[in-house]
């Protein structure tokens, strides 16, 4: 196994990084615009250091200095386009394969990166004393789309008074969005930080704040940062804004910090704070590692928690007054995961990808403890049963989630998840769906550890892990002894074997390195002559999703004389197992049952089978196999189980197995489980919904009230006059929830009609109606908005006439009713707004289920005007999703346009994320139905999207290949037409027809270096004539190593030496497209040496790539197959042509910077910095002959012209060292 | 010059009269307008009487003037005079003191009364005399003890100094409390949110009618997290309300930490908000002592050295 080998540590990189300087000397929020340095102190690792990799995305990089000379360096970023825009290609295979081979391209855990800086020669000739490097980066980000987001809201006053704020963000490692690093969770260094912002804002950032000094004009302060403790640069963050400072009242190392007015709701969430904190202190018996810490709650916060070094970012709407029950516990869990996540993930980082889950794993296991301490057992078996539901539910319907995918070096075929649309290669190609069910696994797997070794060595594992990272962190100088605060699979594995001195081998293999649940189905019979229990559980492996299980399983038997654990061997062929009963049916029948827990109860015996002495069997009681349980035994045996058994999970899956029968005996079971207020809340709530339903299924022999009025009479109205509910008191957060939930489980009810019961709405209004909250020390808005959900649960489908139109006139008394109290509501929230708009959000759905039911008029246009910016943002989506329903019921296209155009556009990267996890959960069609929406318009649409349209945020592009993958599938999508095969080989041979034509007048432009949209055009020209001239590529590559063209051929021979992918639609054209493909590879081989020392910015490689795309007759028109190739690229060792690019260099020195500069007129139109690089250029090639560069140049910029994005062209140059 | 002593027997009682209407009303003013009207009546009596056949208006109206308030002056010394001897009703001997006061001979005046050729004018018409609105009578007046002489003021209501019957029992039905309560509440919203919409933008559900179920159309707000995160001001009463109700319990644990909390912040501000030389209060900074956080230390001055 790959990961037994991995003992140490070893940095993908030629250089140890020790230690970044970060400054950022200007933010302006009106321009939203960021200018800073940075400067890394590196540590080459190998002699002849001459090429720094690093990460950059979106910086516009003004100059690179290396130990304060000059330096050289290119900028190229494979994941802004992914695929060429002439490509018709359309199909998703073709696009994950070649998005993942983008992302490995530049990963830094590969020792890649989007920036590569040329070492001045002058250094790395003298380099084999391995001294150190200093580089320094002067950068600025202008509009960031990913990175760092800026809220500045469109008011009168100064940016503070406007609350104007901005914050980093990002999915997994981000942080080159915002400054050039190595952006891998593995790379750590120590961190100085710098921020200079107004004098009326302040600057919360990583590690110790060490002074905060005015600038000259005392209109600005910097703050200064100091991160002694190693630090991957994922886990920087920074936020800018004018916030309040609440410094913790227990801990004076713990700051909060607050949008202007929001202090008394700081002060009352972070009230507990501290006891989170001792909590894990006390489990983890280590100190938290940071000297500080701090909190920053921030509006349009990209995800809910995320955790930085010694500091957290959490959405301000977790902010919450005492008033309000239902936000709290949601909050502390916030706090409590943000917490965990401070110990591993922040502190202790992982080795690589693959590890990840290790780390997810022990945050979210120490957070479950947490769970389990606050709000009891209970509530934490329950969350547990909820968590292995889900990612039971996904697993069976996606495919596994694997925690622990290995990739053998170079194999690309060897796709541990091949039933998945996206690679796993990369967190940034997951679904964010697949991350979250990840994460989810990871710590539903450490339980299953702990199951297997005890809490008490699980402890002792992570105390162990942390007091190693710990001692390294204090290695200030030792940087070598830094990888100690990574952890790896292998690390932690070997930790627990260890401390337990157990093999959790089996059960890692199990559940880690294989992905997919288990499925049982169980089923017994009695056998009464032998006393015998005969169980019989069957395993479902075949189907997607699932794996087989060999092992022990443990079945609890309740029968009359007590609780017996039995543990059972599954193996391959055995089905059947006996189990022994203890009891001979029943002999005593007024003797108590004792219970699992010894408590011994009477029970009403009268309903079991006579014969048998079974009151209930459980499988796998203790969920420690992730599995999906179908076991069939008898109604009365479920509602024994329901009434008897103690665990939640029990009485749970009793509630839902009694969905099927519908009786009064379930009836009674269920309504007494509802009254017993000993019973968990959370089992109670899910009782109302059962209820509701096994009463819609009796209808016929119902009898007495409608279920549940009489108990929520009785539980909440008056006594003297029931009808009419007590006023509010919230004080028992049981019986609140419960009367929150039992109303909307009422509105379920339907009578022969199928109408709900007037009884019911009747009762519903008047609970509206009486709803009083004067005395009640708690808001009831959660409750208002439950009521009006209770009414959209009311609502049953209009009787339509032929289709007419909705007018008032026709509408529906009951319905005028409700439509009555949606509107006051809606209106009243306007003037008297709740937390969190709740009641909006219920009335917006209740609108929509109006509509959707055809009592009004189905229009978007109401929820068009809630998803504005500027609503707040539960309101936004639960507009949005009204609108997603609309378009899937009426299949409207330009709202489906109208939503896709807020994916691009919206300021909030939250609601672009969520409209497309929306539009994937109710689609407006799928692969398999025809739809009026599915064309070719919509699918280039979301292509473009995919493509290019959203390369700033790695999740966002993820969700909209997750939404393509929901639309059309992995295939071609059915509207296009058929590909022609035969079009592509006319087309180039057309182009190859027209191309010397074009060369002639662009070659005469091309001589004028400076006009920067000729070299595109003549670049496809000067390629194709290249390639007539040489046409054995191969064979030339043999010779050449001086010589940069033939250098390049090279290059262009190994593709040919691996297979292509095999699936893609072209393949079957490869012979015939093979010059392509040389051209191709040869001209994305010179992108690299021409980009060398140009100076290159994001914007300005869009803006070349759109040039380029504009132009039909460019020959990349096979990428499928430059993709494969790419692919392929890792496994193929490429010794032969290593030496090319430094070879050229060597020879040329400096010299190959002339060709550069027509290139960033090209990108740049600031005429600043043209002059700028002009100069620069001048001065480095005075003594070099010009003439042969500008040969060179013209050939150059040519190939480069027509280079494809690709992350070959990066690839190469670490081979080459 | 017209004698201003003119029915100086009618003056006593319209100088009581004028002053006892003085919250003039509108009836009041009608009444006042009429009175004056015979005043100027009389007044040109007198002039046809010293014989003028002509007089400018403005000149009646001078006169008119003067002799009311002559009059007036003298209805109010009398009833001062009066008041002076602790009685409410002036009478004769007090207008007497009172003409006398003023430098008016006494003696003169029955025989100027008694006249041949003075002039009758008819009695004014009866205007009705502004009603003075009854107070709100409530229980039954006290009657004066026997050492109180009769024509002492009456006793006020009782309810005015000694308590407030109330005549109906409330309603204590619980029902119809609560019943009320919910559709005052009701009548309430919906007067309000109706009014809200008609006076601004609005939506419909309802293309045919869009005055049915009119909705107060949706504005975005710049910072919408404010309103929908705060409680409301109505929120924060009753939170008040019901934790001074229940405090008991909690005070002690809520004054050992609120004293922190409150603290804090308002040093935090200062120090983030101070466009100068912040200094962090000195008196704040005893106090907490104990608290070393960085963010609330004070902002140090650039160093000179740092120019380049």
């Amino acid at each position: 196994m790959n990961r037994k080998k991995d003992k140490g540590f070893e940095s993908p990189r030629p250089f140890k990084l020790t230690h970044q300087v970060v400054c950022i000397n200007n933010i302006n929020f009106q321009r939203k615009s960021v200018i800073g340095f940075v400067e890394l102190t590196i540590f080459p690792t190998v002699v002849n250091l001459n090429r720094i990799k690093l990460n950059s995305k979106q910086c516009r990089i003004y100059r690179v200095r290396v130990n304060d000379l000059e330096a050289p360096f290119i900028y190229n970023d494979p994941t802004l386009e992914v695929c060429h825009h002439e490509s018709k290609q359309r199909n998703l295979n073709y696009f994950s394969s070649a998005y993942t081979a983008a992302v490995s391209a530049v990963d830094p855990d590969a020792g890649h990166g989007e920036l590569v800086i040329k070492v001045p020669s002058e250094l790395w000739k003298q380099g084999d004393d391995l001294k150190v490097f200093n580089v320094y980066i002067e950068f600025s980000l202008d509009q960031p789309k990913g990175g760092l987001h800026f809220v500045v809201p469109d008011v009168e006053g100064s940016m503070a008074e406007r609350g104007a704020h901005v914050f980093s963000f990002g999915y997994q490692n981000s942080t080159r969005f915002w400054f050039p690093c190595v952006d891998s969770y593995s790379e750590l260094c120590t961190w100085k930080l710098e921020f200079t912002v107004d004098a009326s804002m302040v600057a919360v950032s990583c590690g110790d704040l060490v002074e905060t000094i005015y600038t000259h004009d005392m209109r600005k302060k910097t703050f200064h940062y100091v991160l002694p403790i190693p630090t991957a640069a994922p886990n920087i963050s920074l936020a800018v804004g004018p916030f309040e400072i609440l410094v913790d009242p227990y801990m004076h190392e713990v700051t909060h910090f607050c949008l202007p007015q929001l202090l008394p709701l700081l002060k009352h969430t972070m009230s507990y704070l501290h006891e989170i904190f001792e909590f894990y202190e006390e489990i983890l018996t280590c100190r938290y590692p940071y000297a500080c810490f701090k909190t920053v709650f921030v509006d349009e916060a990209y995800v809910q928690v995320s955790s930085f070094a010694s500091m957290s970012i959490f959405s301000t709407n977790l902010l919450h007054s005492p008033l309000i029950i239902d936000q709290t516990p949601v909050t502390r869990r916030c706090l409590a995961q943000a917490l965990a996540q401070q110990f591993f993930g922040c502190f202790i980082s992982r080795m690589s990808w693959a590890d990840e889950w290790v780390l997810k794993g022990i945050s979210g296991y120490i957070y479950g403890l947490y769970l389990k301490k606050t709000f009891g057992v209970n509530e934490y078996r329950h969350w547990i049963k909820e968590e292995l539901d889900k990612i039971v539910e996904y697993e069976l319907k996606m495919g596994g989630v694997l925690l622990h995918p290995t990739f053998s070096a170079g194999k690309e075929k060897d796709n541990p998840t091949p039933h998945l649309h996206f690679s796993v290669k990369h967190p940034h190609t997951l679904s964010w769906e697949y991350y979250k069910m990840f994460q989810c696994k990871a710590h539903l797997v450490m339980r299953l550890i702990e199951n297997r070794i005890s809490m008490e060595f699980m402890l002792q594992v992570f105390n162990k892990l942390l007091s190693l990272a710990s001692t390294a962190s204090s290695q200030k100088y030792q940087s070598h002894m830094w990888s100690q605060m990574l952890l790896s699979t292998h690390a932690f594995l070997k930790s627990i074997s260890n401390v337990s001195g157990k093999d959790i081998g089996p059960l890692i293999k199990q559940w880690v390195d294989q992905s997919a649940v288990v499925k049982f189905f169980g089923s017994f019979a009695f056998n009464r002559k032998r006393n015998v229990l005969e169980l019989e559980i069957r395993q479902d492996y075949t189907s997607s999703g699932t794996q087989k299980y060999v092992g022990p399983i443990k079945v609890t038997v309740q029968e009359l004389d007590g609780s017996f654990n039995h543990s059972l061997q599954i193996e391959e062929n055995s089905l059947k197992h006996d189990i022994p009963c203890h009891s001979k049916s029943r002999r005593n029948k007024k003797k108590k049952i004792p219970l699992m827990n010894g408590e011994e109860v009477d029970m009403d015996l009268s309903a079991m089978d006579a014969d048998s002495p079974l009151l209930w069997i459980r499988i796998d009681p203790d969920m420690s196999i992730l599995r999906k349980v179908e076991f069939e035994q008898a109604d009365f045996m479920w509602q024994y189980q329901l009434r008897f058994e103690r665990d939640v999970v029990a009485q749970e899956e009793a509630i839902s197995a009694l969905e099927k029968f519908p009786t009064p005996a379930s009836r009674l079971a269920l309504t007494d489980i509802l009254e017993q207020d000993q019973c968990f809340y959370k089992v109670r709530m899910q009782a109302c919904f059962c209820l509701s339903k096994i009463a819609n299924d009796m209808m016929s022999t119902w009898q007495g009230p409608p279920a549940m009025k009489s108990l929520f009479t009785r539980m909440f109205c008056c006594k003297s006059c029931p009808n009419i509910v007590k006023t509010n008191n919230f004080i028992s957060f049981q019986s609140y929830f419960l009367q929150k939930t039992m109303p909307v489980a009422m509105a379920l009810l339907r009578d022969v009609q199928n109408l709900c019961p007037r009884d019911v709405l009747n009762f519903i209004l008047d609970l509206i109606k009486y709803n009083d909250n004067r005395k009640n020390k708690f808001a009831d808005n959660y409750y208002r908005a439950d009521l009006i959900a209770a009414l959209t649960n009311s609502l049953t489908p209009a009787i339509s006439i032929n289709n007419e139109v909705r007018t008032l006139d026709n509408l529906n008394a009951d319905v005028r009713l409700i439509l009555e109290e949606i509107t006051r509501f809606l209106n009243m929230e306007k003037l008297l707004p709740s937390y969190r708009n709740t009641i909006t959000v219920s009335c917006l759905s209740a609108i929509r289920e109006l509509q959707k039911n055809g009592h009004i008029p189905s229009d978007p246009s109401l929820f068009k005007s809630y998803a504005e910016y500027g609503h707040f943002v539960d309101v936004r989506i639960a507009a949005l999703e009204a609108i997603v329903d609309f378009t899937r019921v009426e299949r409207s296209s330009a709202e489906l346009q109208w939503l896709l155009n807020m994916v691009q556009n919206d300021p909030t990267h939250y609601v672009r994320h969520k409209i497309l996890g929306m539009l994937c959960k109710n689609p407006p069609f799928t692969k398999a139905a025809d739809s009026p929406l599915c064309n070719e318009a919509l699918v280039d649409h979301l292509w473009k999207l995919m493509n290019s349209g959203t390369s700033l945020d790695w999740r966002l592009r993820c969700e909209t290949v997750n939404l393509y993958y929901t639309l059309f599938g992995l295939t071609r999508p059915s509207c296009l037409p058929l590909p022609e095969l035969g079009l592509v080989l006319n087309l180039k041979e057309k182009k190859a027809v027209l191309n010397p034509s074009t060369i002639k007048p662009e070659l005469g432009v091309g001589a004028v270096i400076d006009t920067p949209a000729s070299i595109g055009i003549h670049g496809v020209g000067m390629s194709y004539s290249a390639v007539d001239e040489e046409p054995d590529p191969i064979s030339l590559g043999v010779c050449g190593v001086g010589q940069p063209p033939q250098g390049m051929k090279r290059k262009a021979e190994t593709p040919l030496g691996s297979p292509p992918e095999p699936g893609q639609v072209l393949q079957q054209q490869e012979e015939d497209v093979r010059g392509g493909r040389f051209k191709i590879r040869f001209n994305t081989m010179e992108e690299e040496d021409i980009d060398m020392e140009t100076v290159h910015d994001s914007q300005a490689f869009i803006h070349h790539h759109l040039n380029l795309l504009e132009r039909p007759s460019t020959p990349g028109k096979e990428p499928p197959l430059v993709e494969q190739s790419m692919l392929s690229m890792p496994a193929t060792p490429v010794p032969s042509f290593a030496k090319e690019s430094t070879s050229s260099s060597s020879r040329h020195g400096g010299g190959e910077h002339g060709h550069h500069h027509h290139h960033h007129h090209h990108e740049h139109k600031k005429k600043k910095k043209k002059h700028k690089h002009k100069h620069k250029h001048k001065h480095k090639h005075d003594s070099k002959d010009k003439d042969k560069e500008k040969d060179r140049d013209r050939d150059n910029s040519h190939a480069y012209s027509n280079s494809s994005a690709s992350g070959r062209s990066l690839r190469s140059p670490s081979m080459s060292d | 010059m017209a004698d201003p002593a003119v029915a100086s027997g009618a003056s006593l009682n319209l100088g009581a009269r004028v002053g006892g209407s003085k919250a003039a009303t509108s009836p009041a003013e009608n009444y006042h307008l009429a009175r004056r009207r015979t005043l100027q009546v009389v007044v040109s009596a007198l002039l046809t009487e010293c014989g003028f056949e002509s007089a400018e208006k403005a000149a009646v109206e001078t006169l008119t003037e003067m002799m009311q308030s002559y009059i007036s002056e003298i209805g109010r010394c009398a009833k001062a005079y009066c008041e002076h001897t602790a009685r409410s009703v002036p009478t004769l001997s007090d207008a007497v003191v009172t003409l006398i006061e003023m430098g008016f001979n006494v003696d003169t005046l029955p025989v100027y009364a008694k006249r041949s050729q003075r002039m009758v004018i008819t009695a004014p018409p009866v205007t009705n005399a502004p009603v003075t609105p009854k107070a709100l009578s409530a229980g039954q007046k006290r009657t004066h003890p026997s050492h109180i002489p009769s024509h002492f003021p009456d006793f006020p209501d009782p309810h005015t100094y000694i308590k407030t019957p109330t005549f109906r029992e409330p309603v204590s039905d619980y029902q119809v409390v609560r019943e009320k309560a919910a559709t005052q509440r009701r009548d309430v919203e919906r007067a309000l949110t109706r009014f809200m919409a008609k006076t601004g933008e609005t939506q419909s559900l309802f293309k045919d009618d869009i005055t049915a179920f009119p909705l107060i159309a949706a504005q975005p707000i710049t910072i919408p997290y404010l309103s929908a995160l705060l409680p409301s001001e109505l929120e924060l009463q009753t939170l008040e309300e019901t934790d001074s109700s229940e405090q008991d319990d909690q005070t002690d644990s809520e004054n050992a930490t609120g004293n922190l909390i409150t603290d804090d912040p308002g040093a935090d501000k200062e120090n983030s908000l101070l466009p100068s030389g912040a200094v962090v209060p000195s008196a704040k900074a005893s106090e907490d002592n104990v608290i070393d956080n960085p963010y609330l230390r004070p902002v140090k001055k650039p160093k000179v050295r740092r120019k380049k």
